[in-house]
């Protein structure tokens, strides 16, 4: 089976040759390899490679998976190609920079308005999550061109708070 | 006898014996606080024999201290200024349950004078400082005078709190960079550091609002900031019969945003120096003894590179970080704080008091380290705690649990012993390797990383140590090796999606063992 991984941003073909427990694979330009693998506890694989023990936790988020070994964490896309789209290939628009929330919070203040001409290092709005405020400021002097942050707003990690161009 | 701590002044005569083996100990505590240090205190109180009755938000009901408590009261919604500040709520919940005294923990209405006296009109013995003592070091600006008049070393600033004009006025005298403090402040939130003019406005409008949102006082202070200082501190107890000891030291030098993440008992500087502690213990005292102190209490010093002290403040509660000085002395100190509030004496001397081997602790966060310490509320999809040799965890969570947003994100600390602090490290670095809390970030991996580090390990510590690191170091880069079994584990995970529900959705978070796996195991029955 050929699967197309996205491993921490990069692209990497996956290929899996014989199922586990004696699992035969073959990571992108690598040497085929056999691993022992078993799953002792739910989202947990125990995997057995050139006589060496990994624990491997595994995460479904909504943005794909999270495996943690050894308290390293790899972010991993899994797609099988024959069903790939071109949906979400898009890439941002050019000169548009989102500001989005760091975490779940609430908006303290804002600071700017849209039409504002903002610098580089100048803030725009103020987050409160645990107690702690943030400032989230521009990155590179800009325009604003939208705020849809509200004070007093309850607002969701990834959530668009100001748009700069 | 009930309420026999409501009675208790420390200059006032005595004419009852009254503690622990008397039959004079509470018989139930309640604790206006939440998260690991509720279950901190609910542990001794059980051991003690004492029931315990917890209080909590909206926020809160399903939180391991109300599940730990013999009894739990609903004080109010989520947010902290409606349930666990609501001074007249945990009262009569305290009435209401029949406690005889109240612990206050760390943080919320611990440093409150007004609730220590609501306290005692309620005639619940609080398990702390007096009022009267609350108010002379609780307040930063009159903890500096109460220092001053007890003749220890304080910072150069204002002993008063300030408009931005007398910031301006401060500034033009004595140069940057300073620290914008909240006067009652803690934890170092209402705190900024300043470097020039064009910073100060913003600075001082965002700590003084930070401070009123954080103490419902937006009154800030400044002081002189002392460049590459260590944060050292003293440990105190005093009972109500004018007994005082310290209990050494603790090094908190590792923080991040002015918040100790990182522990140690003892400093390696006095370990070095061993004469400072005696300098400091002294010095402690006298600043404590200035304010009529008694119960436990802390006095912060920053210590500058010439290794001279500044007291800095006092804190008049019980510390997050009191395990390590536990695991060093071997003494409980909540149960040393009930015993005091219940009338005993010290049961110790100061030349009783002994440090054996060094203890580090590590302040476990929902926050990801590596994106400026964000804060990263979520829910527990996995937990495993380290366990073995001198590990001890202090902590609030539960696999399933969901980290809520409206509080300080501390998931659980993490003390360890060792015979010597080399040994200590490597302790905590062996345990780190063993928790493991799944569907949120921490700053697990983090305290890996940095415990490595050779001028931490050499114990060349400073404020600003951490901030430093990351000048000097991203996050660690995994070892070859692991990439591909990471890669085996997600396909195999997400395989079994693919051919269960055939359109290659995000599977929802459930158990599912992967087709591969269970091919191979039919394949192994067969």
């Amino acid at each position: 089976m050929k699967l197309a991984l996205t491993i921490n941003g990069a692209e990497q073909p996956m290929e899996l040759l014989a199922p586990a427990p004696a699992c035969r694979f073959r990571l992108g330009e690598g040497p085929e390899l056999t691993a022992d693998v078993r799953a002792p506890e739910p989202c947990v694989y125990s995997i057995l490679l050139d006589g060496r023990s990994y624990d491997a936790r595994v995460e479904e988020t909504p943005e794909g998976l999270v495996v943690v070994i050894d308290g390293y964490r790899f972010e991993i896309q899994v797609r099988d190609p024959r069903r790939w789209n071109r949906k979400s290939a898009g890439g941002a628009r050019e000169g548009r920079q989102a500001v989005a929330a760091p975490m779940p919070g609430k908006v303290i203040r804002v600071l700017v308005a849209a039409g504002d001409a903002v610098e580089a290092g100048q803030g725009l709005v103020v987050v409160e999550a645990m107690k702690m405020q943030n400032e989230l400021r521009a990155a590179h002097a800009a325009r604003v061109a939208a705020v849809s942050a509200r004070a007093g707003a309850t607002v969701a990690a990834g959530e668009v708070l100001v748009t700069l161009e | 006898m009930r309420r026999c701590g409501t009675e208790l002044q420390p200059d006032a005569p005595r004419r009852r014996v009254c503690w622990y083996n008397s039959g004079c100990m509470f018989r139930k505590v309640l604790i206006a606080n939440r998260g690991e240090i509720a279950v901190r205190i609910i542990r001794t109180l059980r051991e003690m024999g004492i029931a315990s009755v917890a209080v909590y938000s909206d926020a809160d009901r399903t939180s391991l201290h109300v599940r730990m408590a013999d009894e739990a009261v609903a004080v109010g919604p989520a947010p902290s200024a409606e349930s666990y500040l609501r001074t007249d709520r945990i009262l009569a919940a305290a009435l209401d349950r029949g406690a005889d005294a109240v612990h206050p923990g760390y943080g919320f209405l611990s440093e409150n004078a007004d609730f220590a006296d609501a306290c005692r009109d309620a005639g619940l013995a609080f398990i702390g400082p007096s009022p009267e003592s609350i108010r002379k070091m609780g307040s930063k600006t009159a903890a500096r005078l109460t220092a001053i008049a007890g003749g220890t070393p304080v910072v150069p600033g204002t002993d008063h709190s300030v408009t931005l004009e007398e910031a301006r006025a401060f500034t033009a005298k004595h140069g940057y960079p300073i620290l914008l403090k909240a006067v009652a402040g803690g934890g170092g939130k209402g705190m900024r550091r300043v470097d020039r003019d064009a910073d100060l406005e913003s600075a001082f409008r965002n700590a003084s609002s930070e401070a009123a949102r954080s103490f419902r006082n937006a009154e800030i202070y400044i002081e002189r900031y002392v460049e590459r200082p260590r944060h050292i501190e003293i440990q105190l107890f005093g009972d109500v019969h004018g007994n005082m000891i310290h209990l050494g030291e603790r090094e908190c030098s590792l923080q991040r945003r002015h918040q100790k993440v990182i522990e140690e008992c003892p400093s390696p500087l006095l370990a070095e120096y061993p004469e400072m502690r005696e300098a400091m213990g002294a010095a402690a005292i006298g600043a404590a003894r200035a304010a009529g102190y008694y119960n436990a209490g802390t006095v912060e010093f920053l210590v500058d590179p010439q290794r001279r002290f500044y007291f800095l403040e006092m804190n008049t509660r019980l510390q997050v970080e009191h395990p390590v000085t536990e695991l060093v002395t071997g003494l409980d100190m909540v149960r040393l704080q009930i015993e005091i509030a219940a009338g005993a004496p010290l049961p110790i001397r100061q030349e009783d008091v002994t440090w054996r081997g060094a203890a580090i602790e590590g302040r476990i966060y929902a926050e990801d380290p590596y994106h400026d310490f964000l804060p990263f509320p979520g829910t527990l999809t996995r937990l495993d705690r380290p366990m073995g040799p001198g590990v001890r965890v202090d902590g609030c969570v539960y696999d399933g649990w969901t980290v809520p947003m409206e509080y300080d994100p501390l998931l659980a600390k993490l003390a360890v012993w060792g015979a010597s602090r080399d040994q200590a490290i490597q302790r905590m670095i062996r345990a780190l390797r063993e928790y493991d809390v799944g569907g949120i970030r921490t700053n697990i991996g983090f305290f890996r990383q940095i415990l490595e580090d050779p001028a931490l390990r050499a114990g060349r510590l400073h404020t600003g140590f951490i901030d430093e690191f990351f000048e000097h170091h991203h996050a660690p880069k995994p070892p070859a090796d692991l990439e591909a079994v990471a890669a085996l584990a997600a396909s195999l995970h997400a395989t079994s999606a693919v051919a269960s529900n055939g359109r290659g959705e995000t599977p929802a978070p459930t158990a599912r063992a992967s087709s591969w796996l269970t091919s191979g195991r039919e394949g192994r029955l067969r």
